[in-house]
C-alpha cells in the first residue's frame, strides 16, 4: 500500500540512523498484519479515506518516531534547581560587576543622557550572553552525567550533602516583633533604587533634573560649587550602588524577609563617608564665588550664610546617621546576646 | 478539551503508564510479536495504542527485560518478544509491589 510506505518513510526520517531500518521493518510487519486483518474482515482493500483514518490513529510520523527515542533533556529535573540557582546568582553578580564598570566608564567620560542610556541598553544583551553560557555549561554536565552515570560524582547535584541546620530562619520570627518585608516591597525598593541611580547619574549633565527651572537662576548667579562636590557626588553613587546591589542580592536569593541589620549598618557606615567629606571641607567652603574680586563685597554675606546652612545641615544629618548606626549595632549585639543565652539554656 | 478534562487525561496517563509495563511483562511470559501482543492485551480489556506499545517493547528489550528474535511467520518476517530471565525476576518484584499498592488502595477506599 503506497500510503503505508509513505507513512513509514516519513517516520524513518525522524529515527536515529543506527536503528531506523530495524524499527521500520518491525513497524511495517505489525502494521501490515493489522492491515491484512482489516481487509480480510471487510472482504476488500481499504479505500484511501479508510487508510488515511487508520494511519491518522497511529499519530503524526514525528510523534511516532519520538516515542522510539529515550526521553531527552537539555537540563534534567535533578539538575534543574541547581541550574536555576546558579543562573540567578550569575545574573546578580554579572549585574553588579556590570554596574560598577558602567559607573566607572561613565565617570571617565562626561555623563550624558546618551551615554547612560546606551550603557543601560547594553545590560539585556550582556545578561542573555551570560544565560547562554550558563545553560551551555549545564547542558554539557547533563550530557556527561547521562552518558556516563556514576563516573562524574563531582558533577552530581549536591543534594546528599545538604544539612537542615543550613536552612534560613523563618521570616516571621524577626526580632522585636517587626513584620518581615513583603516581596512587593523588596521589588519596589530595587526598582526605585535603580531609577534613583540613573536619575542621579544624569544630574551633572542636566541639572534641571535636580533644581528644575532654578537652573537658569543658578547659571546667572555669581555662585559655583567648590571642586570637592565632584568627589561628594561619586561617593553618593557608591553608597547607592552598594545598597542597590545588596537589595538585589536579597531579592534573588529570596532572603528579603530577613532582618536587614547588617545591611543597614554597612550602608550607614558607607554613607558616613560623603557626610564626613562635607564636614571636612576647609572653612565650610561648599559654594564659591565665580569672581571673588568683583563679588565679595556684594555677595560675601550671602555666601557665608549659604555655606553655614549647608554645614549645619550636614552636621544634623551626620548626627542622625551616627545615632541610627549606634542603634542598629546595639540591636544586633542584643539579638546576638539573646540567641547565645537561648542556646545555653 | 477543557482544563479539567486535560488534567484528568494527564493523570489517567500517569496512572496507566506503570500498569501498562506490568501488563506487557505479564503477557510476554509467552511469546508474541507486536501486533498479536496488542490484540491479546485488548482481548483481556487493556487497549494500548500502537505508537505506545511498539516503542515500549524496544525500551524493555534495551533494559534487558525482554529478548527478541526475527522469525518468518505467514511469509512475513516478524520480531517476536518474550520475557528474559532478568525480566521474569523484575516481573515478580513489580507484581508484588502492584499487589501491595492495590491492597493499600482497597483498604483506603
Amino acid at each position: 500500500m503506497e500510503l503505508l510506505d509513505r507513512y513509514l518513510e516519513a517516520v524513518k526520517k525522524h529515527l536515529p540512523w543506527q536503528r531506523q531500518d530495524d524499527i521500520i521493518a518491525e513497524l511495517r510487519a505489525n502494521l501490515e498484519s493489522q492491515l491484512e486483518e482489516k481487509e480480510a474482515a471487510l472482504g476488500r482493500p481499504l479505500t484511501t479515506g479508510e487508510a488515511e483514518d487508520w494511519l491518522r490513529q497511529m499519530g503524526p510520523p514525528i510523534h511516532v518516531a519520538a516515542r522510539y527515542q529515550p526521553q531527552r533533556y537539555l537540563i534534567g529535573p535533578a539538575l534543574f534547581p541547581f541550574y536555576l540557582y546558579v543562573l540567578k546568582m550569575t545574573f546578580f553578580w554579572a549585574t553588579v560587576i556590570w554596574t560598577i564598570v558602567a559607573v566607572l566608564q561613565i565617570a571617565a567620560q562626561t555623563p550624558s543622557e546618551l551615554t547612560v542610556l546606551a550603557t543601560v541598553l547594553r545590560l539585556p544583551g550582556m545578561l542573555m550572553t551570560t544565560a547562554a553560557w550558563v545553560t551551555l555549561i549545564f547542558a554539557i554536565i547533563e550530557f556527561a552525567a547521562a552518558r556516563c552515570p556514576g563516573k562524574f560524582p563531582m558533577l552530581a547535584p549536591p543534594s546528599a550533602n545538604w544539612s537542615p541546620g543550613d536552612l534560613p530562619p523563618l521570616g516571621q520570627q524577626l526580632a522585636g516583633g517587626k513584620k518581615p518585608h513583603s516581596f512587593a516591597h523588596a521589588v519596589a525598593e530595587v526598582i526605585f533604587g535603580f531609577l534613583f541611580l540613573v536619575w542621579w547619574l544624569l544630574v551633572p549633565r542636566h541639572p534641571y533634573l535636580l533644581i528644575g527651572p532654578g537652573v537658569l537662576y543658578w547659571h546667572a548667579s555669581p555662585f559655583q560649587l567648590a571642586p570637592f562636590s565632584v568627589l561628594f557626588y561619586w561617593w553618593v553613587v557608591v553608597v547607592n550602588v552598594v545598597q542597590l546591589a545588596w537589595r538585589s542580592a536579597d531579592l534573588i536569593r529570596g532572603s528579603w524577609p530577613r532582618p536587614r541589620t547588617a545591611q543597614t549598618i554597612v550602608v550607614s557606615a558607607v554613607g558616613l563617608i560623603p557626610l564626613g567629606l562635607l564636614l571636612s571641607v576647609p572653612d565650610h567652603a561648599y559654594v564659591l564665588l565665580r569672581n571673588p574680586a568683583l563679588d565679595q563685597a556684594h555677595y560675601g554675606a550671602a555666601l557665608n550664610s549659604i555655606n553655614l546652612s549647608i554645614h549645619w545641615s550636614a552636621v544634623v544629618i551626620c548626627a542622625f546617621t551616627v545615632l541610627g548606626l549606634v542603634w542598629e549595632i546595639g540591636r544586633m549585639s542584643l539579638n546576638a546576646y539573646r540567641k547565645r543565652t537561648a542556646a545555653m539554656r | 478539551m477543557t482544563l479539567t478534562e486535560n488534567l484528568f487525561e494527564n493523570l489517567r496517563l500517569e496512572l496507566r503508564r506503570g500498569c501498562l509495563t506490568l501488563a506487557v511483562l505479564a503477557e510476554l511470559r509467552q511469546e508474541y510479536y507486536g501486533y498479536t501482543l496488542r490484540k491479546a492485551l485488548a482481548e483481556r480489556g487493556l487497549e494500548i495504542d500502537e505508537s505506545t506499545l511498539y516503542p515500549l517493547l524496544r525500551r524493555l528489550e534495551a533494559q534487558g527485560l525482554l529478548t527478541s528474535e526475527w522469525r518468518e511467520e505467514d511469509k512475513r518476517n516478524k520480531r517476536f518478544y518474550r520475557l528474559s530471565t532478568d525480566g521474569e525476576q523484575m516481573f515478580g518484584q513489580l507484581l508484588g509491589e502492584w499487589q501491595a499498592i492495590n491492597a493499600s488502595i482497597s483498604n483506603i477506599l
